[in-house]
């Protein structure tokens, strides 16, 4: 607290005369009005009473002479010019960028570790905020795995509070990328350029600002990205210095990808993030009932560790869709990644239907053992395609994937699709003459279907170049160009060989046209397609679905709508896409999200949400964060020293003063 | 406070309304005490006498009159039997007004009042055939009525109150030492008064006391002295003394004179029990009719 004088001598000796001039005033005869009265008999008695002469009792019974000298004194006091040194932010365009991901709900701020760091980011904001200047702007971006702008540039500082604590913790996911953009997108103007006139031109005015970066940095580095030259980054690390005590299910997941067949595991990884080795107890739940618990598991410090759970009994005969959970049951400052969730789906077979004269490579590849249990495969000759029941099945989409063995049908049916040696019906897919022959020059193993499959070897007598419709994959290339391609229709996909396999002579004979079908890469194409295509699944391994992601989900029949029931119990109502999926986007919480079907209600599937990032996990406060080339380091706020002034409001407490006087005054409660 | 300038209008109503009057008829003054009349009157008195009303028999000693024997009780007995009737006998009423300054002030003003009370009881007692006097405590400078007699006196009491003026300042002992050196009948004796008196009230009500008479003390103050509507820094100044007191209203001296006042009000009651006075503070604004036919009824001066 300071004091600076507003007032010179002469003004400070006037106004210092004020108080002594109320009491001389007060003590002065009052002039009375005259009045007569029939007796000052009991007047004068009722004065004797009241009025002990004595002058510190008159003083004391006097409310209003109080008053007045407390009003005199506020207001010197006032001249005085009280104040103290305070703090603003330098700058005037300003922008909070705030991480609401799931590693801001750790609760490792405050002595007892109560708060969390989405708390700690609001309050510091809060702070800033409040240290605004008038008339200067903010801007509120909130970031997990995408970015909110919660509130673009105001001067309304109240409106940006009041946005701050409308931010939500979320169970998502941290990318800064998108946040970035939207923040730079106002800071440096965006620019619109002609290649061919080579005119560049600047759509609106560069404005500097200041960008506050709140995060616990447990955020993936953002290397191709340039903050410009308006936009100063300040980066506030969130969270303890000290690695926080927390262990978590960085992966958890249910294979049969076993040496053994039948054999099924679920398997868990947990991490420490700490400096410290940590011993924790890890319970397995199935359907809700305890399946298996392990006590006083060691986690090593800042590594990991692998759990495996033999769930093979469970499996069999699995009727109905079982939740798998896993719990650490050791507390600690985090408390999403102490929990996983995985689906046991009961086995669905793919519908697959082949058309064929005459394929027994065909037939053999989808005879294993490992096909059957992923498809129930019927097979038909080239007259079905002109039958009622085939013309029902395809336009229904009862089956999942068909095969056109050297035929193809009238009109494409509604599902995924196989075309050996032939077109599909339409002028999407092209194919130029067959040539011959036609060495493999190259395979896109990067594709799900070809991942597993080796055409070294293989010869193709002749072959069709194709061409597909837009968005089409060639597989295969050749020397005459692409002869195994595949390519989207609507939701569906059809893969087409340029080749036959077995191609009938003038003679009407089969000629085998290539040697793939004795390699071992064929059955293992065939798998591979009847699983991409197919959707079969020897049990329902559900793919990972994280919070915020979309799920599609392809229920068991084509129901006309599904009704998805989420962790915390809301429902949605789904209708189909064109290919009989469902699309669900709902999916911010983890847990287990529950599909009915819609006449009976009953449960058609499950499916889990997991977050399981190990960047979430990791609780450690990074001291800086890489954007683009630039590194930025965590600071503290650079402020601007300020005097705060105290008499605005003095002399509001002596107008209230003022105000509570002339109704003493008027009301006479008390002179 | 001073309602000098109403005084005049209200001095044009009659001071007892005809509708009082008629209502007045029907009253009778009831004494505590039995005192003996002067006069045949329409009291019941303790004393045998002629009236209508039967009392006793005694035996007939020889002077008495023989208009009074039962001749039919001779007859049968055959001896001589004197009825006895109840003597009916009149009553002395006065009633004393204090006509100091003080009492010239109020709505209507306190003298009025009290002249209107002191002439609806006075009327009261002409009905009954009683003694009626009305008299102002000037100390004996200006005359008294005469003892008023019988209904027809009433035109006399009425001019007589009406030309009685306030604004004499003879201290309240000294006129009721005056009036009791004067007066020596027995009866009912009511004194209205506002008791504004600095030298206190105490020694003249003693004085009444000593004369046996049946005292009704009627304090009467006006609505300002009861609830002082007044506001600011004043100057009080006595209209009968031009004593100054200086006071700042507030709400806490308000209070304080309220609490005086109550302690005024309650030390005359007190006095005026412990020495067998009914005591009565009345307002002028509670009406005169009603303040005769409820309040002094229920005292029981009246009925």
């Amino acid at each position: 607290m300071n004091w600076i004088s507003a007032l010179g001598p002469v003004g400070w000796t006037i106004l210092l005369l004020v108080p002594p001039l109320i009491l001389m005033l007060y003590f002065l005869k009052l002039r009375r009005t005259l009045l007569e009265v029939p007796s000052t008999y009991l007047w004068t008695r009722t004065i004797e009473d009241l009025h002990v002469n004595s002058i510190w009792q008159r003083l004391r019974n006097s409310l209003l002479l109080i008053l007045q000298l407390l009003l005199a004194l506020l207001l010197i006091v006032s001249c005085l010019r009280p104040g103290c040194d305070g703090e603003e932010l330098a700058g005037d365009r300003f922008i909070f960028l705030i991480d609401n991901s799931a590693s801001m709900s750790a609760t490792d701020i405050g002595e007892d570790q109560s708060k969390s760091r989405l708390q700690e980011a609001k309050k510091q904001i809060e702070n800033l905020i409040r240290r605004m200047k008038k008339g200067d702007a903010g801007m509120l971006i909130s970031f997990s795995d995408r970015a909110d702008v919660q509130q673009s540039y105001t001067t309304n500082q109240s409106l940006l509070l009041r946005k701050l604590r409308e931010i939500k913790q979320t169970q998502r996911a941290s990318d800064m990328k998108e946040a970035l953009v939207a923040a730079s997108g106002l800071a440096n103007p965006g620019r619109t350029s002609d290649k061919e006139s080579a005119i560049d031109i600047q759509v609106a005015d560069a404005k500097a600002a200041k960008l506050y970066i709140f995060s616990d940095g447990g955020v993936p580095e953002v290397p191709s990205f340039s903050l410009g030259e308006y936009l100063t980054p300040e980066f506030h690390p969130i969270g303890s210095i000290d690695p926080p005590n927390n262990v978590g299910i960085t992966a958890f997941s249910i294979n049969d990808e076993m040496e053994t067949e039948n054999q099924i595991q679920a398997f868990a990884r947990l991490q420490n993030s700490s400096d410290e080795s940590r011993f924790v107890d890890v319970d397995l739940y199935i359907d809700g009932v305890l399946h298996d618990a392990l006590g006083g598991v060691e986690v090593p410090k800042n590594d990991s560790k692998s759990l495996s759970y033999n769930l093979t009994g469970v499996v069999e005969n699995l009727e109905k869709a079982l939740p798998v959970k896993l719990e650490i049951k050791t507390p600690d400052v985090y408390a999403q990644d102490n929990v996983a969730y995985a689906v046991l789906n009961p086995p669905r077979l793919a519908d697959v239907l082949v058309v064929r004269e005459y394929n027994q490579f065909l037939e053999f590849a989808l005879g294993t053992g490992l096909c059957q249990k992923l498809a129930a495969v019927e097979f038909q000759p080239p007259s079905y395609l002109d039958s009622p029941e085939y013309n029902e099945a395809a336009d229904l989409g009862i089956y999942d994937l068909i095969i056109y063995d050297q035929c193809a049908p009238q009109k494409m049916p509604l599902c995924n699709t196989v075309f050996i040696g032939k077109l599909p019906p339409g002028d999407r897919w092209k194919a130029g003459d067959k040539q011959g022959p036609t060495p493999i020059i190259d395979t896109d193993r990067s594709h799900p279907i070809m991942y597993s499959v080796s055409l070294n070897n293989v010869t193709v007598i002749e072959a069709a170049p194709l061409t597909g419709p837009s968005g089409w994959t060639s597989l295969v290339d050749s020397t005459v160009g692409s002869i195994l391609a595949i390519g989207p229709r609507g939701g569906f996909q059809d893969l087409v060989f340029g080749f036959g396999i077995i191609e009938f002579d003038e003679s009407g004979d089969p000629v085998v046209n290539t040697d793939w079908p004795f390699e071992l890469s064929f059955p293992l194409f065939v798998q591979s397609f009847l699983k991409g295509l197919g959707g079969g699944a020897k049990f329902a391994k559900s793919q990972a679905v994280r919070p915020g992601d979309l799920k599609t989900i392809k229920p068991q029949l084509p129901y006309p709508t599904v009704t998805v029931t989420s962790p915390s119990n809301t429902k949605n109502k789904l209708r189909p896409r064109s290919d009989n999926t469902f699309v669900y986007a709902n999916t911010e919480n983890s847990g287990i999200y529950e599909v009915q079907e819609p006449e009976t209600n009953s449960i058609d599937q499950l499916f889990a949400v997991n977050l399981m990032d190990r960047q979430e996990s990791n609780l450690r406060v990074r001291d800086s964060l890489d954007i683009g080339f630039e590194k930025v380091s965590g600071t503290v706020s650079d402020y601007k020293p300020v005097r705060k002034e105290y008499w605005p409001w003095l002399v509001g407490l002596a107008l209230v003063i003022l105000l509570f006087e002339w109704y003493v005054y008027n009301r006479r409660v008390f002179i | 406070m001073s309602t000098a300038s109403d005084e005049k209008s209200k001095k044009d109503e009659p001071l007892l309304s005809p509708k009082l009057l008629a209502q007045l008829e029907r009253m009778e003054l009831v004494s505590r005490k039995i005192f003996r009349g002067r006069m045949k009157g329409e009291r019941r008195s303790k004393r045998k006498g002629q009236s209508v009303e039967f009392a006793d028999f005694r035996n007939y000693v020889a002077g008495d009159d023989l208009r009074f024997i039962d001749w039919n009780m001779y007859a049968r007995l055959d001896k001589l039997f004197l009825k006895l009737f109840l003597e009916e006998e009149d009553l002395h009423f006065y009633a004393l007004i204090d006509p100091s300054m003080s009492m010239n002030f109020g709505t209507p003003t306190k003298f009025r009042y009290a002249c209107q009370l002191a002439g609806a009881l006075g009327y009261i007692g002409l009905c009954r055939a009683d003694r009626v006097k009305i008299e102002l405590l000037d100390g004996a400078k200006k005359s008294s009525t005469p003892v008023l007699r019988g209904r027809s006196s009433l035109h006399r009491m009425i001019d007589y109150l009406e030309s009685l003026e306030p604004g004499m300042n003879v201290t309240l002992t000294e006129a009721v030492k005056s009036f009791s050196l004067r007066n020596t009948g027995k009866g009912i004796l009511i004194l209205i008064t506002d008791l504004m008196d600095k030298s206190g009230y105490e020694h003249a009500l003693r004085y009444l006391t000593a004369r046996n008479l049946d005292i009704y003390l009627i304090h009467v103050l006006s609505q300002e002295e009861i609830d002082p509507d007044i506001q600011g820094d004043l100057k009080l100044i006595d209209c009968e003394d031009a004593d100054v007191a200086e006071i700042s209203v507030s709400q806490r001296l308000i209070d304080r004179y309220r609490q005086t006042l109550a302690a005024f009000i309650e030390q005359a009651r007190e006095f005026s029990s412990r020495r067998g006075i009914v005591y009565m503070m009345t307002s002028t604004e509670r009406p005169v009719d009603r303040l005769v036919s409820r309040y002094l009824r229920q005292r029981g001066l009246v009925r």
